[in-house]
């Protein structure tokens, strides 16, 4: 069982900016990988990206060059 | 309390909504459909008239439970978020085609996982469709599919579905006006009661737990992620102790008083229809019921389609019949679904493949 530890989770409005999200960090080796939102973070049901905190910068410039919309980046034991 | 925090207290949730329904089931409600969302919203769209099948006419104050569940505990927990504008006539369709799907094969993924339970092999049968319609969601979603963001709108709007719910119960109880069944499965129930207490609980729980079908098998596909399922596992847990303590545990086909079919083609395809609208609704059909309750509009407009289109198939002639005995011949007469129903499944799938490759994901403005 993955231990839990404190992360950078970026959430997204849509599902589908989760997967695109996705497909370009695949695309340019940036780190992380999909999860189901945090409970603690939202009620609802979507998908987020999760990675190490030190991500933070490289996510943020991936987003903009990518037409990537976030909803919110939190920090959290994930 | 954070129920999804760890697998066994989604586990423990699950096993909470099952103990509801077992609850249910002893006390009334029909075999094997202990807590159907398809069936009971069918049951409350007869009860305003929206369709005249005289055996399925009742408004279930489960359904009125279940909203109004959400509601209060998404208001209590702080957690009620009022929002609208997700494509809402696309979500309009998706819930018809959802329930389409979900009475060709006599069911919603909530009453096939209870079907499971009882040894019904039509819906395991049927949960292969179930899973291959999530699936072909999933490779939707990874193509780019969306129906575009919602956003917060005014706060009276995500009430509005609770507050009709509220409304359909008062009716219910304090009038003549809403029709309720003398015989067939709408006649059978649980006390008023018992069943809106039963409604408020799974509702809260569902609400807390995020439990879904699809989204069980979604996150599986997607992530590999087993949080969800594990939530359904549980139900199904209680589900199972149930039937085979009660002796309604009966494992084949062509189980007679179960209200199920054995045409396998139909099963898988009605249930591949639900779970293809429900990954692009973004939900199964408790789960709208659900997201409705703590404020979306969206969900709430899907809502609305699953009560037309428990309309659209028993005036039209939809909706498959279970295989019963008859009672004078005592010879067992098979289920089947009516050539309409057929008809009406595939245009579901192919309507489920135009609304899924022509509704893109647009890049930031």
């Amino acid at each position: 069982m993955r231990k839990k530890e404190l992360r950078l989770v970026v959430t997204f409005h849509t599902t589908a900016d989760a997967m695109a999200m996705e497909k370009a960090c695949q695309e340019q080796n940036a780190p992380g990988r999909l999860i189901p939102v945090p409970r603690t973070l939202s009620a609802g049901c979507g998908l987020a990206w999760c990675a190490g905190l030190d991500a933070r910068e490289t996510l943020l410039r991936l987003m903009d060059r990518m037409d990537i919309e976030e909803q919110d980046i939190h920090q959290c034991m994930v | 309390m954070n129920l999804a925090d760890s697998k066994k207290k989604l586990a423990l949730a699950g096993l909470g909504c099952g103990l509801v329904a077992a609850c249910l089931a002893f006390f009334g409600n029909p075999a094997n459909m202990a807590f159907c969302i398809a069936c009971f919203v069918r049951d409350m769209a007869g009860s305003l008239g929206m369709h005249q099948a005289e055996a399925v006419q009742y408004a279930r104050p489960e359904i009125v439970g279940l909203v109004c569940g959400s509601f209060l505990i998404a208001v209590v927990t702080k957690e009620y978020r009022s929002v609208a504008g997700s494509s809402p006539l696309i979500r309009f369709i998706l819930g018809m085609v959802i329930m389409i799907g979900s009475l060709v094969f006599l069911g919603c993924p909530l009453r096939m996982v209870i079907r499971m339970s009882a040894g019904d092999l039509n819906a395991w049968v049927a949960l292969i469709g179930f899973i291959l319609g999530v699936a072909t969601g999933c490779f939707a979603l990874k193509q780019g599919f969306s129906l575009g963001r919602s956003h917060e709108t005014n706060a009276a709007s995500g009430a509005v579905l609770p507050a009709i719910m509220a409304g359909i119960l008062i009716l219910a109880v304090c009038t003549t006006l809403l029709k309720a069944s003398e015989a067939g499965p709408g006649s059978m129930h649980a006390p008023i009661l018992l069943s809106l207490v039963g409604g408020l609980l799974f509702g809260a729980l569902a609400q807390k737990s995020r439990m879904c079908f699809a989204g069980s098998i979604r996150d599986v596909i997607l992530m590999k992620n087993f949080d969800l399922l594990t939530v359904i596992i549980g139900l199904f847990a209680v589900m199972l102790v149930f039937n085979l303590a009660m002796g309604k545990f009966t494992l084949g086909f062509d189980t007679p008083g179960v209200i199920a079919h054995s045409e396998f083609l139909w099963n898988i395809l009605g249930m591949y229809a639900v779970g293809f609208a429900a990954v692009l609704a973004g939900g199964c059909p408790l789960r709208q019921l659900i997201l409705a309750g703590q404020g979306s509009s969206d969900a709430a407009v899907t809502v609305l389609g699953l009560f037309f289109g428990a309309a659209l198939c028993h005036n039209l002639g939809l909706a498959a019949s279970g295989t019963a005995l008859n009672p004078e011949t005592q010879e067992l007469v098979a289920g089947a679904v009516p050539m309409n129903g057929k008809v009406a499944c595939i245009i579901c799938i192919l309507v489920c493949f135009i609304i899924a490759f022509t509704n893109k994901r647009k890049a930031r403005a």
